[in-house]
């Protein structure tokens, strides 16, 4: 529960107070900048399917949610859809508005051309807005973007407001001072906000009361003032999302809808004019939401794309290759990341010795972790998890310190910088030096920082704990037999410069940090002889000479560090073999992602990282469409083109399929979060997408707002989906196809509802694979159903 | 002599401005690559220039003769300026090249940030007050073509109507200067006027064109209480922004050390330029403590750092006005351009715990250890370059309030030993930086430029009401922990935030809360 109002409200009125939690839990969270993840935008609308949402989100936000009639025809004439995928997404629908034939719903994609360009219903603002000529909509997201931008502020200015306030009260107080909106003309808004109650509750129910706003009505009336407040709202939300993993709750986005509610308020007060206006937007508010057939026709047609994707990708999978009968030298185990699937490919071409390995880039360890010289905890795990278990990278005490202070003069220098009148001083000392600075970031000649010192866990762990802890972990990693004699476990990070985005090309397993010190940790365990020692002994067979060897994977440059925390010297000759193989893939995966890169070579991209006005330094899981859990058989040698998620699965190795179990509500879920975030990105960039880059304008160390001011802009920035000429990431929906019994897929659906909810209303598909073919799709309502040679022959 | 070459650096910018005329569009071929090259050039033929000028190995150049003769002049101040500007063309045209990669107006873009650049470079060596017009005029319609770079921006629609109101106002008020000017001196060269006003005196229309000169310059700053069209510029892209702070904002500046001769003959002139420029730096600076968005502070803060160049103008401190400008133009263009890196700061800022707060106690402690740091090292410096001036003292002893601040950080209760030592040492380095840069600054620019004149009644009283209103906000600012969050300074901190809401009686007055015609953004 948001709020407990038994005790305020009225019978009558709990459905108001009912609609704004329910309009709070509509909006998706927002991550902080610092560590980004991707989120499904579409998280409040899981239990519908996609024309119900383009229906709800047409009227609240005015967005489309699939792409243009026009975008569907074309790929019609290309031949990504072909007529058969038309057809059977026509027969799978089950809407009884969806068009008579397939040339009736091509019909409709010609027809609505570059359309459909939903109108949502209006706001107060928006109606006062037509009738007084001022831009009132636009003032708000002025007015309500600098408050915000300072209560949600993490430390870029120097004077915050007072911290720990919540968000409804500091917003009456700010709005109490705040001259602006009069002087644009809205009158005594001051004595308004006064004058309104000083709880959310009362200020809700007043305001609902003031607006008309009937039972009915209001939840999509709540939802669409939600809306408007764009990213604010979904950090808001982010605030919740936080709180309850925590077993707490926050009301900040409540707060919010309670403040967009008084500014609607007032401006009807004073626009007695747009009344009768108003009273029918609130009918229609209260009408039932049903998608049009234009809506339905283009939800059919978004699944006739992604059954094109499907028909291709399944005409890839040709059936396992033989499996590798000798022992491999060299095992790494990579991220499921898309990334990864183009450096899994290229390392496995140049040697047979060489086997890959898919697995979630956090290897399963939910670490809260301290960086060296940081008080900061960093989450480094799924944002669906809670962490467990406490590391820290302070490496020695002495040099920690050191580090601290070194850093604190740097954050003192900095407000010297910054301060009144000591900033006067700053440029005159030190703005000359600028000069040097200006031609070193030019030219790209940064420092590369130092790596940390080894992460180790706070209070150190058993002998039992250890051997459990590295047992669970190679199981689900389906490595409980046949190690290579290294074993190479890879996290991953981006490396770009003067990107706000940065974390967002970080891994998203690992809370959107780099996947080094989980990596690092697990080679660490995995040496560990305590930990050899109990592996035997939990049904895990390591052999005496395989050493775990920790990485990072560069996905800008391919580039991967290998981290030697005390391995045994000895083995350098190993190492260099692998640093040899490693940088022999680097090239060849460079080399493959450079064509998509606009104007850019292979050799060139190491230096693309280093350019300081780089917006695109690499297309992180731009394209991402299928996650397959299978053995690498069922993938080896086959090009998916970085698009897809690979996760190493061996159902016949998995006791009781609580490895499946994890995989479908843990990495599908996570996967699924990425894809609809950039399907969002492309398909809606007003409202899902992060914006321009060439106008991001930092705010509050959280995120970015466009030119100067404004809401907060969430999601992928438009150059990270789009390359100037055409869309890099094909907004489809992902396909999950998992080799495992397809009754065990079943029950486990059963089990998780809320993850059913996602494949019964079509944001995710999923498949039966048998012997790395694909078998069956899984059918809503019907279970599995074969997967018949015409419906999946290329 | 032959005509220095700094005075071609805007015609290398020509041919590839005609090419992008010529290639607006997406992905203009080597349009990007041509113009980084031909900025290069630019910058190379001004620093060419500099050395020529330093030599005193180059002439100016004028077309034809009388009152609208179009003339650039040669000498160290027009050719280090030009050099700063080529400098920070360089940068941000090499920073477009990829920037702008795969942008609808792409070569457009180019074409018009290297017409921008043109215009300033002549502006800063313009030789006749004719020729500075037309660069400014030109200046203002280019960079007005910029700021609605995304024309269907509302946002960037009102901001560019705001800067074009308030920019060609200064050139009107510079066209008035002018014709004042010639009709009291029969001439409109920058070298000349000088000469014609030791002859004949200012008079009343000299008096009134200084006034006109004071009032675009204060315009072309942003200065207080027209300064709203600076705040809203980041509309554009990056470099534009870039670009505007570090180049185009100059011309103010660039204005009075130009005619200082003039300006420094009116004393009604200088009082005016310390009170607006005290006002503006102080009003600036603490509007930018309030802003969340990094690009808005740093507008706020070129804002405050203008002020603090016209106080220094005021005072007839001409050289450290000239070093301000480049200073500040070298951090403000890093600060803009590297502005994608303010998620990774704030978090590198929350890392090493809270910060720790000085009490009352270690703020005074650190007032005089920086007067102690200050004065150790003003006396090295006077003995090794002479005395200073009391301007200069009082310039000073704004900075040794500034350094306080750092100290008192580290002067903090909880503040360790070794961080107590370390901001000592950066105190020191900053006030070593200090003194070199203004010895350097003397040493090139000094005997080119008015020595401030001895303090009038007048003058010391501005001097006193400037170190006091600095020192009593710098007091206030290392105790800030103290007093920034209690409910008593709410309300000032809501008003500081809106920038005393002057901007938002300048939109009302302008329009600018009115609906425009909104599109959909970027897709």
């Amino acid at each position: 529960m948001l709020m407990t109002h038994a005790d305020i409200a009225p019978a009558r009125f709990s459905a108001v107070l009912d609609a704004a939690e329910a309009a709070a839990r509509a909006i998706p969270p927002a991550f902080p900048l610092d560590a980004t993840v991707a989120v499904n935008p579409f998280l409040g609308q899981t239990g519908e399917d996609l024309a119900a949402t383009a229906a709800r989100l047409a009227r609240v936000a005015g967005v489309r949610v699939t792409q243009t009639g026009a975008d569907y025809v074309a790929a019609i004439a290309q031949g990504t859809i072909s007529a058969d995928d038309l057809a059977e997404a026509l027969a799978a629908s089950p809407s009884p508005l969806k068009p008579a034939n397939v040339t009736a719903l091509r019909e409709v994609a010609e027809t609505l051309g570059a359309g459909p360009d939903p109108r949502a219903l209006p706001t107060v603002a928006d109606l006062a807005a037509e009738a007084t000529g001022i831009d009132w909509p636009a003032l708000i997201d002025k007015c309500i973007g600098l408050w915000a931008a300072g209560h949600f502020d993490r430390g870029q200015a120097l004077w915050s407001p007072a911290p720990g306030a919540e968000a409804f009260a500091a917003w009456r107080a700010w709005a109490m001072h705040d001259l602006t909106p009069e002087i644009a003309g809205l009158d005594e808004f001051c004595a308004h906000v006064a004058c309104a109650p000083d709880t959310t509750e009362r200020a809700i129910l007043s305001a609902a009361e003031t607006l008309g706003l009937t039972d009915a009505a209001a939840p999509t009336a709540l939802h669409r003032l939600a809306m408007s407040l764009g990213g604010w709202a979904q950090h808001a939300r982010w605030l919740l999302w936080q709180a309850e993993l925590r077993g707490d709750t926050d009301r900040t986005l409540v707060d919010l809808i309670a403040i967009r509610m008084i500014w609607d308020e007032a401006l009807l007060v004073q626009t007695p004019a747009i009344a009768a206006q108003w009273a029918e937007t609130v009918a229609a508010h209260a009408a039932p939401l049903a998608p049009s057939p234009d809506e339905v026709a283009l939800a059919i047609l978004q699944d006739a794309a992604d059954r094109g994707h499907q028909r291709r990708l399944a005409a890839a999978l040709e059936g396992n290759a033989a499996p590798e009968v000798t022992r491999p030298f060299l095992q790494a185990a990579f991220c499921i990341d898309v990334r990864s699937e183009v450096f899994r490919r290229a390392l496995e071409s140049i040697d047979p010795a060489i086997a890959t390995i898919g697995f979630a880039g956090f290897f399963g360890l939910p670490l809260a972790h301290h960086a060296h010289g940081s008080d900061t905890l960093e989450a480094r795990l799924p944002v669906l998890l809670y962490p467990a278990v406490h590391t820290s990278s302070a490496g020695d005490p002495a040099r920690d310190q050191a580090s601290r202070i070194a850093a604190r003069t740097a954050r003192a220098w900095g407000r010297f910088r910054q301060a009144a009148v000591s900033s006067f001083a700053f440029v005159e000392a030190m703005g000359p030096v600028y000069a040097v600075k200006l031609v070193k970031s030019a030219l790209g000649l940064a420092s590369k920082p130092k790596a940390e010192p080894a992460p180790e866990v706070i209070g150190g762990m058993s002998a039992e704990a250890k051997a459990d802890t590295g047992a669970a972990v190679l199981k689900a990693m389906s490595l409980t037999k046949g190690h290579g004699a290294i074993v190479l476990l890879l996290g991953h990070g981006g490396n770009v410069t003067n990107n706000p985005h940065e974390s967002a090309y970080h891994c998203g397993a690992c809370g959107g940090y780099t996947g080094e010190v989980s990596a690092r940790l697990l080679a660490i365990l995995l040496n560990d002889p305590e930990t050899r020692a109990g592996l035997a002994a939990r049904g895990v067979e390591v052999a005496e000479d395989t050493l775990f060897v920790a990485g990072l994977h560069d996905t800008t440059t391919d580039a991967i560090t290998l981290y030697e925390d005390s391995l045994p010297p000895a083995r350098s000759g190993d190492l260099t073999r692998v640093r040899t193989w490693l940088a022999q893939a680097a090239k060849l995966a460079r080399a493959e992602r450079a064509v998509r890169l606009p104007g850019a070579r292979g050799d060139a991209i190491a230096a693309r990282a280093l350019n300081w006005a780089e917006i695109r330094p690499e297309w992180g899981l731009a394209g991402c469409a299928a996650f397959i859990a299978a053995p690498r058989s069922a993938t080896t040698g086959r090009d998916l083109g970085g698009r897809a998620f690979l996760h190493s699965y061996d159902w016949q190795a998995d006791e009781g399929f609580g490895t499946l179990e994890l995989i479908i509500t843990a990495p599908v879920v996570v996967a699924s979060w990425i894809s609809l975030q950039y399907y969002g990105s492309s398909v809606a960039p007003e409202m899902f997408g992060g914006g321009n880059k060439l106008i991001h304008n930092v705010v509050g160390g959280i995120g970015v707002i466009e030119g100067n001011g404004g809401t907060l802009r969430a999601g992928l920035p438009w150059q990270a989906v789009h390359d100037g000429d055409r869309l890099m990431h094909e907004p489809l929906r992902l396909s999950v196809m998992i080799e495992a019994p397809r009754e065990e897929m079943l029950r486990v659906l059963e089990k998780h509802p809320q993850v059913r909810a996602l494949f019964d209303n079509g944001w995710l598909h999923l498949f039966a694979l048998k012997d790395g073919k694909v078998d069956a799709r899984y059918v809503p309502g019907r279970g599995f159903a074969e997967a018949g040679p015409q419906s999946m022959a290329a | 002599m032959p005509i220095a070459l700094t005075m071609l650096a805007p015609l290398a910018l020509l041919p590839v401005i005609l090419l992008a005329i010529v290639r607006p569009g997406q992905r203009p071929g080597a349009l990007p690559r041509l113009s980084e090259t031909a900025a290069l050039a630019a910058l190379a033929l001004a620093l060419g220039g500099l050395v020529q000028t330093a030599m005193g190995a180059a002439t100016g150049a004028a077309l034809p003769a009388g009152p609208f003769t179009l003339a650039l002049r040669a000498d160290l101040v027009s050719a280090s300026v030009a050099t700063l500007v080529g400098f920070i063309g360089w940068i941000v045209m090499r920073y477009s090249r990829t920037y702008l990669d795969g942008e609808a107006r792409e070569g457009a873009f180019h074409g018009l940030m290297l017409a921008t650049l043109m215009a300033v470079l002549v502006f800063v060596q313009a030789g006749t007050l004719p020729t500075m017009i037309l660069a400014a005029i030109a200046v203002g319609l280019t960079l007005k073509r910029l700021l609605l770079f995304y024309p269907d921006r509302p946002e960037a629609q009102r901001a560019a109507t705001k800067f074009a109101v308030v920019w060609h106002i200064g050139d009107a008020m510079l066209v008035c200067a002018a014709a004042l000017l010639f009709a009291r001196f029969g001439t409109l060269d920058v070298a000349a006027l000088p000469v014609a006003l030791a002859a004949e005196g200012l008079g009343l229309a000299g008096t009134l064109a200084v006034a006109a000169i004071v009032i675009a310059a204060a315009l072309k700053t942003a200065a207080f209480p027209l300064h709203g069209w600076l705040t809203e510029v980041m509309e554009a892209p990056t470099p534009v922004s870039a670009l505007l702070h570090a180049g185009i904002i100059n011309a103010g500046g660039v204005l009075l050390i130009t005619l200082a001769p003039l300006v420094q003959t009116s004393p009604g002139a200088m009082a005016a330029l310390v009170l607006i420029g005290g006002l503006t730096a102080l009003f600036g600076a603490a509007v930018m403590l309030t802003q969340s968005a990094i690009k808005t502070a740093l507008a706020w803060s070129t804002i405050s750092q203008m002020g603090f160049m016209l106080l220094q103008c005021g005072l007839g401190l001409w050289t450290l006005a000239l070093l301000h400008i480049v200073a500040h133009s070298l951090y403000k263009a890093h600060a803009f351009l590297s502005s994608g890196g303010a998620v990774a700061e704030v978090a590198s800022i929350r890392r090493p715990g809270p910060v720790a707060a000085p009490s009352v106690a270690a703020v005074l402690k650190s007032f005089a250890l920086a007067l102690a740091i200050f004065a150790a090292i003003a006396a090295i410096f006077t003995a090794a370059f002479g005395p200073k001036s009391p301007q200069a003292l009082a310039l000073g002893a704004i900075l040794i309030f500034g350094v306080a601040y750092l100290v008192a950080q580290g002067l903090a209760d909880r503040a360790p030993v070794a961080l107590t030592k370390r901001t000592v040492a950066a105190a020191l380095a900053a006030a070593v930086g200090y003194f070199s840069f203004q010895s350097i600054a003397q040493a090139i620019w000094g005997a080119l430029l008015p020595t401030a004149p001895a303090p009038t009644d007048l003058e010391w009283a501005m001097l006193v009401i400037a170190v006091a209103s600095f020192g009593l906000v710098a007091f206030a600012q290392a105790l800030f922990p103290l007093w920034a969050h209690h409910p008593a300074t709410a309300g000032l901190r809501v008003h500081l935030a809106n920038g005393l809401y002057l901007n938002a009686l300048l939109d009302r007055a302008l329009g600018g809360f009115r609906t425009a015609t909104r599109t959909a953004g970027e897709s």
